[in-house]
């Protein structure tokens, strides 16, 4: 399968890095294998119709900052003219208006090419127009990275449990605020003080405001909500609180009560909902660290908890290349009825 | 509606059935008896009995089914199914705003109880926990409306309980 990476940064060299070493499970499950036909940073690109050496374009972004020719035309009008099977679209998540990820999956669905994207933004705002188009043109979007990184809740909740009436999902969707809920917690750090120690240590930005006003898990509410449950959202829709303004009185209230506070997104056929709650403790949903945890009631099965990292060089890219074998399947089973 | 119950019947076999079946005849769903062996006198025996009936009137028919059928009924309770409402606020959390929170969410109704816990800190944001029982779920729903109506006015923040 041919792909065009766009967007080359933590996660588009976690992708070409995966490739190159996974290729031979796809090739010897599958019997095909994935080739980079053109990869695209924010001003560079590269293009071979034979194929690009995946941890050769790792390399010299990391040595030039550059992949290669500097870009003079639009993403989206080149890829219109590329020939790919495949888009995987890894830009940085936009919320004022998804772009430039819009108009890359617009111009790749536009053509009849699938797609598989980390990026929140696009999903976040466009949800139902890029579902129907892909839909109309018979192509794939997938975006199993796009919520909780590594942790498959996505694909699970919409090919495993595809008998289950899914009645609510409830979820740990930021790994930065839990990290300072649970520092404010076990060690009596104030917020402040918790928030810093996040920064220093890489998980939040600068400008936390996207994590810790709860953004990020409006975010990705929302695209669970669409995905999942069926709704047609923004992540404007979301009720959103964050924590901002949580103190260690409250954090020691509720430990006196047994319970701690977590910022739980929490999704229904209703609607999509991100707030602190008061967790009791030992429930999977109390969970302390880094990581995130989905909390899926069906009809069914009953309770499912999914953990796992939510960010990350290799752990999006697991997420993504688990989309990449999934849609080359695919084409592989159209391929043999056609 | 859920009853809770004392029975005496005769203390002969066959006598727990005909407790009983007046519930389920009519609809009723028997949670749990418990026999009282201790409270045997004049040949009768005590039965503790525990079931939902969908209405009064039901209730009704089931007490007239058991005075036909010598079911002698000592004791009857009404146990309402509660369902805890939590939050924790932080910010103000005067004894004025805590008297207006409390006040309203105990106008909405179906209010059974609520308690008010302070954190003792000397920093100058507070934070207040409260707890509650209500006989309704709707109310909770209310509840969370109202609190996040009197949060926006006094710019507290709400953290709120998982029971919803
Ligand atoms: N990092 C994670 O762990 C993680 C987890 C889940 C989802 N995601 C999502 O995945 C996406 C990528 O994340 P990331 O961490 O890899 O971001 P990143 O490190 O900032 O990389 C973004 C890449 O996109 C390129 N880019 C920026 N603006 C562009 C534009 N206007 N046109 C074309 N390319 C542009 C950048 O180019 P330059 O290299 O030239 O700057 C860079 O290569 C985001 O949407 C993010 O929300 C990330």
């Amino acid at each position: 399968m041919d792909v065009a990476l766009v967007g080359f940064g933590t996660v588009g060299q976690g992708v070409a890095e995966a490739i190159a070493t996974k290729n031979h499970v796809l090739e010897q499950s599958l019997g095909d294998k994935v080739r980079i036909v053109a990869a695209f940073d924010s001003s560079t690109y590269a293009v071979d119709k034979s194929g690009l050496d995946p941890l050769d374009l790792v390399k010299r972004k990391a040595a030039k900052g550059k992949l290669g020719k500097v870009r003079k035309d639009s993403i989206a009008e080149m890829l219109k003219a590329l020939d790919y099977d495949t888009l995987v679209e890894m830009t940085p998540t936009n919320i004022k208006d998804a772009q430039p990820g819009l108009s890359h999956i617009r111009a790749a669905l536009g053509k009849g090419r699938d797609v598989i994207t980390s990026n929140k933004g696009p999903l976040a705002l466009k949800f139902r127009e890029l579902a129907n188009l892909a839909e109309k043109n018979e192509c794939e979007l997938r975006f199993e990275a796009s919520v909780g990184g590594a942790t498959p809740v996505i694909n699970m909740a919409r090919e495993l449990l595809v008998c289950e009436r899914i009645c609510s999902i409830r979820g740990i969707m930021n790994g930065t605020c839990n990290f300072i809920l649970s520092r404010m917690e076990s060690e009596g750090i104030p917020y402040e003080p918790a928030l810093r120690e996040a920064q220093q240590m890489g998980f939040a930005e600068a400008d936390p405001s996207y994590d810790i006003d709860g953004i990020d898990s409006a975010c990705k509410a929302a695209i669970l909500a669409n995905a999942i449950m069926g709704l047609d959202i923004t992540v404007h829709d979301v009720e959103r609180t964050g924590i901002r303004g949580i103190n260690l009185d409250a954090v020691n209230l509720a430990m006196q009560e047994r319970k701690v506070v977590r910022l739980i997104g929490e999704v229904t056929s209703r609607g999509a909902e991100v707030s602190p709650r008061l967790i009791p403790r030992g429930h999977p949903l109390s969970i302390s660290g880094t990581l995130n945890l989905f909390h899926i009631r069906t009809d069914l099965a009953g309770e499912i908890t999914v953990a796992g990292r939510g960010a990350g060089r290799y752990e999006t890219a697991s997420a993504v290349m688990a989309d990449i074998y999934t849609v080359m399947k695919l084409r592989r089973s159209i391929g043999q009825r056609d | 509606m859920r009853v809770n119950v004392d029975l005496r019947l005769k203390d002969v076999p066959g006598q727990l059935i005909r407790a009983l079946e007046p519930v389920s005849r009519n609809g009723g769903n028997i949670v749990g008896v418990v026999h009282r062996h201790d409270q045997i006198s004049a040949g009768r025996i005590g039965v503790n009995l525990t079931f939902d009936v969908p209405s009064e009137k039901v209730l009704e028919k089931v007490q007239a089914e058991w005075s036909g059928a010598e079911v002698d009924l000592m004791r009857i309770e009404n146990i309402f199914e509660t369902y805890p409402l939590e939050y924790v606020i932080v910010g103000d959390v005067s004894a004025a705003e805590m008297k207006r929170i409390t006040e309203g969410i105990q106008a909405l109704g179906q209010v059974e109880s609520i308690d008010v816990k302070y954190s003792i800190s000397s920093s100058k944001d507070k934070a207040a926990h409260i707890s509650g029982k209500v006989r309704d779920r709707d109310i909770i729903k209310k509840s969370n409306k109202f609190m996040r109506e009197r949060a926006k006015r006094s710019g507290f923040v709400i953290i709120r309980g998982f029971g919803d």
